[in-house]
């Protein structure tokens, strides 16, 4: 189907986005730290470019992470259930997680968004708008909608995963 | 208690019992709190706005460094290499294995900051070579299984970073360095529980090394826990802020095992940076809903309201501290640490300032208290991971674990009713008055 095959493209690219960004906040930060050490002139929009690229990363890679199921649950009851009805209540689930994507994500973040363009709220070292950084709020909404829907029409089956180690998945959750 | 805790608690309860990702569960349950008392596209609006700034901090930051970090350096190399350093300080004994196991679980939990990556490393090597050598199978995973906690609270620590954040700007340095006695405490209790396992059941002895291979493995071992040096001594001596020093850590790490112990290559560096961003994330939607969920508690005066409940349960603090750590307890079974941290500290901290326990004591208490949830059946994320590295399941190793629970819980104790355990180090080093 067209779509899945779309669906599975756009994560390839947010995956290729997503080490990318990690990449340049690990350059960045070095950076500072160079700068403040060797030059001892430290550099003054490194600190403000960290600080978005988290933003950005936390919030898109969380989609990322939502479409390939990382995210900590309690699974308890949920296993306890006969397969039909457990199959119900994770699609309520991916319905649950649709309404807070358009909710807060899509619509609250457009009107933050707006907010910042209108007020014109810049940010105080690089001088970029605010609604840049706040515009990772919609597009993060809008591709947790995407996987959520994916996982709607493909009935939750488990997506397609780049070759990995085994242990892959519970490395996943390595902040425990 | 009135109507909009109902809400709160009802709506959250809920949605975790149908399995919600527990960071959307936090941004709805806000969301209908908040619609009882403002219109909804100022909820709307306010919650966005709390998830993206909740991040914007950069303190923050040092959580993706360590994280990726400590997936170089999670390596089977730095593991086995960590082993042979901790044998050659304890193998020599009766049941040294297990020694040996705590000590490695210990150290390579600091490093990697991940009780699971500890459990995999540490477990994969020491259970079945614990195995040849006659230990009881669920033994050994119950101890890898207890011993990979402690490196929460050994630092480099995220789990301390996440408290320090949640309960609103306690020094992460001084946390650091308050989680160090009570992570070598609980290491200590277990280590004591091994040896009186080891002597009931006579066993063997481990490796004793000639003096010159003991030096060679300790020099071995030495560039791996040099990251902790760099990063804490660091820290502590004003050097640099946590988060330089998560970076300072990452590119050791790369140093090391690109260059040193060439354990990984550049092409296995993408793979790494990605998998380090989709635990970041996780944690980070977790951060920001919490955010916002925090920001909606103080506006609905919910810590107050909590507080005032608690404190006409007893006028004792003891048996206040007592309570709080039975609530936590429970919670711990069914939640896992982050979320925990996240949702609790704030409801908790005034509590504990009414009874007059530091912040810093505190969060120790918590981690220390919310680590034996990971240990413990239904969800328990480090149990599970070492029930498949040990080829075993829970109910089997549910006997083994018993006493070394109550290792933990007797340390649990010491913890919350001893606070010099907590405040000594930092004060001693001069992190606080």
């Amino acid at each position: 189907m067209i779509f899945l095959k779309l669906v599975n493209s756009i994560d390839k690219i947010l995956q290729k986005l997503l080490i990318a960004l990690m990449a340049l906040l690990l350059i960045d930060v070095s950076w500072q730290v160079m700068t403040r050490f060797l030059l001892e002139n430290p550099s003054s929009f490194t600190e403000e470019l960290a600080r978005f690229l988290l933003i950005w990363i936390g919030l898109l890679g969380s989609a990322h992470a939502y479409r390939h199921k990382m995210h900590l649950g309690v699974d308890v009851l949920v296993n306890a259930l006969s397969d039909n009805v457990s199959k119900r209540i994770a699609q309520l689930v991916q319905l649950v997680t649709i309404a807070f994507a358009l909710s807060v994500l899509v619509y609250g973040g457009i009107t933050l968004m707006m907010l910042a363009v209108h007020l014109d709220q810049t940010s105080p070292s690089m001088q970029i708008n605010m609604g840049i950084v706040y515009f990772a709020l919609p597009l993060s909404g809008a591709l947790f909608t995407l996987f959520a829907i994916e996982r709607l029409v493909t009935g939750n089956h488990k997506v397609e995963y780049e070759p990995d180690e085994p242990s892959s998945d519970e490395m996943q959750k390595g902040e425990s | 208690m009135d109507l909009t805790i109902w809400i709160l608690l009802a709506s959250f309860v809920v949605l975790l019992m149908i399995n919600t990702p527990i960071a959307i569960a936090i941004a709805i349950s806000t969301i209908l709190t908040m619609l009882l008392t403002m219109d909804s596209v100022a909820a709307l609006t306010t919650v966005a706005q709390r998830m993206a700034t909740g991040l914007d901090s950069f303190a923050l930051l040092a959580i993706p460094f360590f994280i990726l970090s400590g997936y170089i350096m999670g390596q089977g190399g730095i593991a086995r290499r960590l082993i042979n350093f901790a044998m050659v300080l304890v193998g020599r004994f009766s049941g040294g294995l297990a020694f040996v196991n705590v000590i490695a679980c210990s150290l390579f939990g600091s490093i990697s900051g991940s009780a699971v990556a500890a459990t995999s490393a540490i477990g994969g090597f020491m259970i079945p070579a614990m195995n040849k050598e006659g230990y009881d199978k669920n033994f050994n995973t119950a101890v890898t299984v207890t011993a990979s906690t402690t490196g929460l609270l050994i630092p480099p620590s995220n789990i301390l970073i996440i408290f320090s954040l949640a309960s609103g700007g306690v020094s992460i340095a001084a946390l650091f360095m308050a989680g160090y006695l009570p992570g070598l405490l609980v290491a200590f209790g277990l280590m004591l529980v091994c040896a009186y396992y080891a002597k009931r059941n006579n066993l063997p002895k481990g490796l004793k090394y000639s003096f010159a291979e003991g030096v060679h493995h300790l020099v071995a071992g030495l560039p791996s826990l040099f990251l902790i040096v760099i990063v804490i001594g660091g820290i502590i001596a004003g050097f640099f802020t946590p988060t330089e020093a998560g970076a300072i850590a990452v590119l050791y790490a790369l140093l090391l095992s690109l260059g040193v112990y060439k354990e990984i290559s550049f092409a296995d560096l993408p793979t790494i940076f990605l998998k380090s961003v989709q635990t970041t994330a996780i944690v980070m939607l977790l951060i920001g809903a919490s955010a916002a969920m925090s920001w909606m508690l103080s506006y609905e005066f919910i810590p107050q309201q909590f507080t005032g409940f608690i404190l006409t349960l007893s006028e004792n603090p003891l048996i206040i501290l007592l309570l709080i750590n039975i609530m936590l307890l429970v919670v711990g079974t069914f939640m896992d640490m982050t979320p925990a941290v996240l949702i609790f500290t704030p409801i908790l901290m005034p509590v504990m300032a009414e009874m007059g326990v530091s912040p810093l004591h505190f969060g120790i208490m918590m981690i220390l208290n919310l680590s034996i949830g990971l240990c413990t059946p239904p969800v328990g994320s480090v149990l599970f991971v070492g029930c498949s590295i040990g080829k075993t399941s829970i109910s089997a190793i549910t006997k083994p674990l018993l006493p070394l629970y109550a290792a933990m819980f007797a340390c649990l104790l010491l913890v919350t009713f001893v606070p010099a355990i907590s405040e000594w180090l930092p004060r001693f080093v001069g992190l606080i008055d």
